[in-house]
């Protein structure tokens, strides 16, 4: 796969664009990309950031940018597309969709009942595309399409920390108490992101994630 | 607000953890070298005013950056000096026009504990600082090594308590918020995106730091700013220095704790060595944005 656009956003970060998309082929191809770059890193990596259809490499000051392109081209190209098919296993993620505080709007916004939404959201299996908004809150999908729906016109200014929530194609799990725009469908009791724990982030891009129904007795149990 | 800050935390921009650190590296290393200490060592980053302090064992230690001035035992002391200070003294920070973030670095470094290899302070996902956050009235912090490596023997101590060194580090000038301040900038990865209206305006008219200017990042007031057409960007990686411009058409630079992806598009580019000084830009301050 080709780059479509390599530009700077730092003179020490570099974004490698891959294409405008959304789509789990161009993402499985970042990630593929990352963790060659990850495995062998180059004398004056620092770190890397995937993102839906980019990469963005970082690196030291004593890298010329021209080289660091150079560089990873090469890796780029020396990747098997074909080998990266996902070799992850599911992470299973417990969700009480019955604590969902905006569930009776989204039921009644897109016509289908409670039993419908949580049977749609948690049949299939979503890919981490990427971690970002805060720290280890991931974008997920793709949703299918009965469930897309437009962010809140006005965001909500606290949103409960394990909150999972669904907006346009994407699903996300709210990690910590923050503002948010998309509509909580469910909560979870997994902890997303815990600084003392190696790694802190439950999850990584490119992960595969399967929600799992539970009942309110059993998040309990649970914490 | 006071908070501890050091060169930040790298690595972990992939889970969405910020870089942090210093909103002004500069005058941050400036204030560690003046202490002997390393660069990487934390330090104390304040801006606005209100911060004080009560040194319980004789230190030396330095100020840098601006926002404030600097009081200790009610007598004003300079920035960019070494300054011994007897048990029991006091510091006080007030306002300043000049300058936005002051730093206090303390001979012998900060004794923190590291969130993710940094002490740099991350409130939302409560990382370093003292227990994640800024500092707080009654917060006690210790030194890292008690017995520094510094020569200070020929500070001669003042009828005040302290002393200050002979020699000062020469520093550049920080700007005064009636100033108009020159930035130099690059077209962002979206420049095209934008009317012709709205990128000349960018390079030809002023902006000013408007009240919403923090550590993650400054809004700017004055033109407003439109994309050619109404297309949503697929979020990307965005990192200090971006410009991005928001939906209502107001540019944001973010800054030390900017967020790690971000999906608006992107007019500009700060150039990097440019940076410290747009830190040290209190709201009010003029901004001309210069082609580089």
């Amino acid at each position: 796969m080709e780059c479509t656009r390599i530009y700077s956003i730092h003179d020490q970060a570099i974004t490698f664009e891959f294409a405008e998309i959304i789509s789990e082929e161009i993402n499985l191809h970042i990630i593929s990309l990352k963790n060659a770059i990850e495995d062998h890193p180059f004398n004056g990596f620092i770190e890397c950031v995937p993102a839906y259809s980019s990469l963005t490499v970082y690196f030291h000051n004593n890298m010329d940018k021209n080289e660091v392109i150079k560089i990873v081209n090469s890796y780029n190209s020396k990747l098997n597309t074909n080998n990266s098919t996902s070799n992850n296993k599911i992470i299973t993620i417990p969700v009480c969709y019955e604590m969902g505080e905006d569930l009776s709007i989204v039921t009644s916004q897109l016509n289908l009942s409670e039993e419908e939404v949580i049977r749609l959201h948690s049949e299939q299996s979503y890919r981490v595309f990427m971690i970002g908004f805060t720290p280890g809150f991931p974008y997920m999908g793709t949703l299918p399409k009965v469930l897309e729906m437009e962010r809140k016109k006005t965001p909500s200014l606290n949103i409960q920390s394990g909150s999972v929530a669904i907006a346009g194609k994407q699903t996300g799990i709210y990690p910590t108490n923050s503002p948010g725009g998309w509509h909580v469908i469910g909560r979870t009791p997994v902890n997303m992101f815990d600084k003392k724990r190696t790694p802190a982030c439950f999850l990584q891009a490119g992960d595969i994630v399967q929600f799992k129904p539970i009942t309110k007795r059993a998040f309990e149990q649970y914490l | 607000m006071c908070s501890i800050q050091d060169l930040g935390r790298r690595g972990f921009q992939q889970y969405g953890i910020p870089i942090s650190g210093a909103m002004d590296m500069q005058a941050a290393k400036t204030a560690n070298r003046i202490c002997g200490n390393e660069d990487e060592d934390a330090l104390l980053e304040c801006t606005l005013h209100g911060t004080e302090i009560l040194i319980q064992d004789t230190t030396v230690f330095s100020i840098t950056g601006g926002g404030s001035t600097a009081i200790l035992n009610g007598q004003k002391i300079p920035f960019n000096k070494q300054i011994k200070a007897i048990a029991g003294s006091i510091i006080k920070l007030l306002p300043s026009p000049i300058g936005f973030y002051a730093y206090l670095a303390f001979a012998g470094g900060l004794k923190t504990s590291l969130d993710l290899g940094s002490s740099s302070t991350y409130n939302l996902a409560a990382l370093g600082g003292k227990n994640g956050k800024p500092l707080e009235q009654n917060d006690r912090i210790e030194l890292k090594n008690s017995k520094p490596n510094i020569q200070h023997a020929n500070i001669v101590i003042n009828e005040h308590g302290f002393g200050i060194s002979n020699w000062k580090s020469t520093v550049p000038q920080l700007p005064h918020v009636n100033d108009l301040v020159e930035i130099k900038c690059h077209k962002g990865p979206e420049w095209d995106l934008f009317e012709e209206r709205s990128t000349s305006a960018w390079f030809n008219s002023i902006f000013i730091i408007s009240q919403h200017a923090n550590r993650m990042g400054f809004q700017l007031e004055g033109a407003q700013l439109e994309k050619k057409e109404k297309k949503e960007m697929i979020s990307t990686a965005v990192t200090k220095g971006i410009v991005q411009v928001t939906n209502h058409g107001t540019p944001i630079v973010l800054m030390a704790d900017a967020q790690t992806i971000g999906g608006y598009p992107r007019i500009g580019r700060i150039f990097n060595d440019d940076i410290n000084l747009l830190a040290q830009c209190r709201p009010g301050t003029k901004i001309k944005f210069v082609s580089i």
